[in-house]
């Protein structure tokens, strides 16, 4: 990417309320009311992938214990959930960790403007919330059979590899092995549509993930802690 | 409309692959296949709503004791349901009754265009099916606040009603248990983005559709 070309996938903007319910909106002034009320030591920002994670058990039993948000809206590009963050969704929380999951929903963009945008969202957290550290998950395979979008989510995924580690309080977990079986295919036992993950789906990902983010919350320093309150 | 102009909403149309990853055509083929080896007494149709149903502990609670089968599909609008049941999903089973859930998301149809689609599903049914009775649900309230979006699927809702009262092979279930509260708000413990149902929300829909259900079964036939 040129240093001069604005990345699109970088540019944030607000989803249009194109049905006439105004749902993301809606969603959104959720949200960041919730951030007046709680006091999450974990965020959850993405797409479905996030949103629908709280749908099922595996959320109350790994995740909520840990005094987590979850600010997943179904749909959403890199732009949406920069907006989001950028007007409000930040403003009134601490977490310790914030976990990013977008990207799959970036139709419009390429693999590397893609990347670009969820580095430059990790970029915003970093800044906003400096003692926090972020996790990025990589993008899943999609689609029954291999197509063009899953080699698109892999190369979203090697870039971010390449990437990440630049920032200092980012990381990068790939979880994306676990999903296509040796033939090619993916199960719908573990994405029921080929995108959105089953109950089982999440558990092959939960777990290190809940692995990770125990980690690094046992590893923040008491006295930071207490800083934070 | 002229009496010209077809009804897009009752013209069977496969969902086009935008996206390039071929989802919708592979759920369809593993539905077709499905079929193949289950002999569903019910059967599910629709959209994400009854997608989504399928995820959660209800549908194995309630619905699997009752050998069902879930041909939902994200997005679908009446008129890809409509492909899909002309397009084998009903070649190869008998079930006792077909519970109909589609219309929300046919956007930019009106609610007469809506249900015409969903009466041409019906009649599908019906010609596929002759001996199984069509259980049609009524379309749910959207959006956190009153939008027009409600007002139409509640028009559609009305029209269904009244199409299918003459039909001794169909009836219509409001499943609505009341989720707009009294100040008008949809609250996200029902509808997590104002639209899909949480679990909490599924358990309000599918006990009393379960009881109505099973009462279908036990008796011979309507009318
Ligand atoms: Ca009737």
């Amino acid at each position: 990417m040129s240093g001069d070309e604005v990345n699109p996938a970088a540019v944030a903007q607000p989803v249009e309320d194109v049905h006439g319910d105004g749902r993301w909106l809606s969603q959104h002034t959720r949200f960041v009311q919730e951030c007046k009320d709680a006091e999450p030591d974990v965020l959850f920002v993405g797409d479905s992938m996030i949103q629908l994670m709280q749908q099922y058990e595996v959320w109350r039993d790994l995740f909520s214990p840990l005094h987590a948000l979850n600010f997943g809206i179904g749909g959403d590009t890199t732009c949406n959930v920069l907006w989001r963050l950028q007007n409000g969704e930040l403003d009134n929380i601490r977490p310790k960790v914030v976990v990013l999951w977008v990207g799959t929903n970036n139709h419009e963009h390429s693999a590397e403007q893609v990347a670009g945008g969820i580095l430059t969202i990790a970029e915003l957290l970093t800044s906003r919330l400096p003692k926090a550290k972020v996790v990025v998950l990589g993008l899943l395979p999609r689609g029954e059979r291999p197509n063009p979008l899953r080699e698109k989510n892999a190369a979203v995924n090697s870039f971010l590899r390449s990437w990440l580690p630049r920032l200092n309080h980012a990381q990068f977990l790939d979880v994306s092995g676990e999903f296509v079986h040796s033939d090619g295919t993916i199960s719908p036992q573990d994405m029921f549509d080929y995108l959105h993950l089953t109950q089982t789906g999440y558990r092959n990902l939960s777990k290190p993930l809940s692995d990770l983010l125990l980690q690094i919350l046992e590893d923040t320093p008491e006295e930071r802690r207490a800083s934070l309150i | 409309m002229s009496a010209e102009d077809p009804n897009p909403a009752a013209t069977p149309t496969p969902c086009q692959d935008t996206q390039g990853d071929g989802r919708w055509m592979s759920l369809h083929n593993r539905f077709v296949s499905d079929s193949k080896d289950k002999e569903p007494d019910v059967l599910f149709v629709g959209d994400s709503l009854i997608q989504l149903m399928h995820q959660f502990g209800i549908w194995r609670q309630l619905f699997s004791p009752l050998h069902a089968l879930n041909f939902g599909v994200g997005g679908d609008a009446t008129q890809h349901v409509l492909w899909r049941l002309t397009n084998g999903e009903l070649d190869n089973i008998s079930p006792k009754v077909v519970v109909l859930w589609v219309g929300t998301n046919n956007h930019g149809h009106t609610p007469e265009q809506i249900c015409s689609g969903i009466m041409a599903i019906v009649q599908v049914i019906k010609n596929k099916l002759p001996h199984a009775r069509t259980l049609i649900l009524g379309l749910l309230p959207r959006g956190k606040s009153p939008n027009p979006l409600r007002e139409r699927n509640a028009k559609v809702n009305k029209l269904v009603q009244e199409a299918v009262s003459s039909l001794p092979h169909a009836s219509f279930l409001n499943v609505d248990p009341g989720f707009v509260h009294s100040s008008g708000a949809i609250s996200h413990q029902d509808m997590y983005d104002y639209l899909h149902l949480t679990p909490q929300g599924y358990q309000a829909v599918c006990e009393p559709l379960h009881a109505h259900l099973k009462s279908m079964l036990e008796k011979p036939a309507e009318n």
